[in-house]
C-alpha cells in the first residue's frame, strides 16, 4: 500500500483489512494519485485514476443535465469482479475512491467500510496545506537531461 | 493542481493539449509514445469515436526521472476538438498544471484557432482559473505543409499569442517540434511549482 501522506495510511489500511477489497485507488477529481493499494505498476495506477476520475466526474455531469442529486457510488458488477467508484469531501479537497472487489465480499459491505474510512479520513485531515517543493537551482539542466534520457536524443 | 509526496520524492503533474479538432493534439501523444522506453512510459489510453476522433481524452503517463531528487511524473491530456464536444473539454481541463495550445498553422483554419483558444479561456475561467497565471505554451503545427497554405511561426504568434508565452513550430506527424514543445511546458509547470504556487 502506498499513500501520498501519511495520515491517509491508517483509515486505508483499516478498510483493506475489513472490506476485503482487492484493489483500492483514492485520487482526486482531477485524476491524481493520492494512495493505492494492489497495483504493481505506477504508470497504471495513473492510467486507472484518469479514467476513474473521468467517470466520476461525466456521470456527476448526467446527473446535473437531469437536474438530479449527485450519484453517491457508481458500481459495476463483473462475473469475476467487480468495481465501485464513489466520490467524498475531505478537507484536503473532493477525492474519489476506486475500489475493485470479488466474490469473497460484497458490494454492501464495500459500501460499508468505505464510508467508514471516508469518515475516518475526514477526522484525521490534517487542516494546513502541504508545503512546497524546494526544487534545486539547476533543475532545468536535470529536466533537460531526463528529457533527453526519455526521448533517446 | 500537481502532487507532491515528501516521504516517496514524488512530483506528479497534468498537462493538457487543447486545441482545435484535427490540430493534431493526439498525433503530440502518439508520436511521445513511439518513442518513450515502455520502462518509462504506461499505456495511451484513447477514448475516441468510431472515426477515430477524440472523444473524451487521450491519456499518456510519463516517468520523466529524477528531478532535484523528485520523481517527476507526467501526465499528458488531449481534448476532443470539436466544439460540441465542450463539456468533456472542461472536465479534462480540470486540475491542469499546464496547457499546449496545438493550432493548426493552415491558413483556412485561423478562425478555427481562434475560436478554440477564446473556448480555452472562457472554460478556464469557469473554474476560476487566471490563464495569465498557468503555464501555457503554443505549438503551431503542420509547419511542413507548403507555404502558400500556412501561416508561419511569427504570422502565428501575431494571431494567437498576446501573451508572448513560449511558441514552437512543428510537424508533429514526423515528430518536429514535439519534444521542444514539451520540454517548454514542463520547464514552465516546474518553475511556478518550484515557486509554491501550486502545490495540492
Amino acid at each position: 500500500m502506498r499513500a501520498l501522506e501519511p495520515w491517509v495510511a491508517a483509515p486505508l489500511q483499516t478498510f483493506i483489512n475489513e472490506s476485503a477489497a482487492r484493489l483500492i485507488l483514492l485520487m482526486t477529481t482531477s485524476g491524481q494519485v493520492v494512495a493505492q493499494h494492489g497495483f504493481s505498476r505506477s504508470v497504471e495506477v495513473m492510467t486507472a485514476a484518469a479514467l476513474g476520475a473521468a467517470i466520476v466526474a461525466s456521470t456527476e455531469e448526467l446527473s446535473r443535465t437531469m437536474a438530479a442529486p449527485r450519484f453517491g457510488a457508481v458500481v459495476h458488477n463483473g462475473s469475476r469482479q467487480s468495481c465501485m467508484l464513489s466520490a467524498f469531501a475531505t478537507p484536503r479537497g473532493r477525492w474519489i475512491g476506486l475500489v475493485v472487489f470479488g466474490s469473497e465480499t460484497s458490494v454492501g459491505l464495500v459500501q460499508l467500510f468505505f464510508d467508514q474510512m471516508v469518515e475516518e479520513l475526514v477526522m484525521v485531515a490534517p487542516k494546513e496545506q502541504a508545503p512546497a517543493p524546494m526544487l534545486a537551482e539547476n533543475f532545468e539542466d536535470e529536466l533537460n537531461t531526463s528529457l533527453k534520457e526519455l526521448f533517446g536524443r | 493542481m500537481s502532487l507532491v509526496n515528501f516521504t516517496a520524492r514524488e512530483i506528479t503533474c497534468k498537462i493538457v493539449y487543447y486545441g482545435p479538432g484535427r490540430s493534431g493534439k493526439t498525433t503530440n501523444l502518439q508520436y511521445v509514445y513511439g518513442r518513450v522506453p515502455e520502462a518509462r512510459r504506461g499505456r495511451m489510453v484513447s477514448l475516441a469515436t468510431q472515426t477515430d476522433r477524440t472523444l473524451f481524452f487521450d491519456f499518456l503517463p510519463l516517468e520523466l526521472g529524477t528531478i532535484s531528487g523528485f520523481t517527476t511524473k507526467f501526465q499528458l491530456y488531449t481534448v476532443p476538438g470539436q466544439s460540441y464536444y465542450n463539456a468533456t473539454r472542461k472536465l479534462v481541463l480540470q486540475g491542469a498544471d499546464g496547457v499546449v495550445f496545438v493550432a493548426d498553422s493552415q491558413a483556412r483554419r485561423f478562425d478555427d484557432n481562434l475560436e478554440s483558444l477564446q473556448n480555452l479561456q472562457d472554460n478556464l475561467l469557469a473554474q476560476a482559473v487566471d490563464v495569465r497565471q498557468l503555464p501555457v505554451v503554443f505549438q503551431y503545427n503542420k509547419q511542413d505543409l507548403p507555404r502558400d497554405l500556412i501561416l508561419n511561426r511569427e504570422e502565428m504568434d501575431d494571431a494567437l499569442n498576446f501573451r508572448d508565452v513560449p511558441s514552437f513550430s512543428a510537424d508533429a506527424l514526423h515528430g518536429s517540434g514535439v519534444f521542444e514543445t514539451l520540454k517548454g511546458v514542463s520547464e514552465l509547470v516546474l518553475k511556478r511549482l518550484a515557486a509554491g504556487t501550486a502545490v495540492a
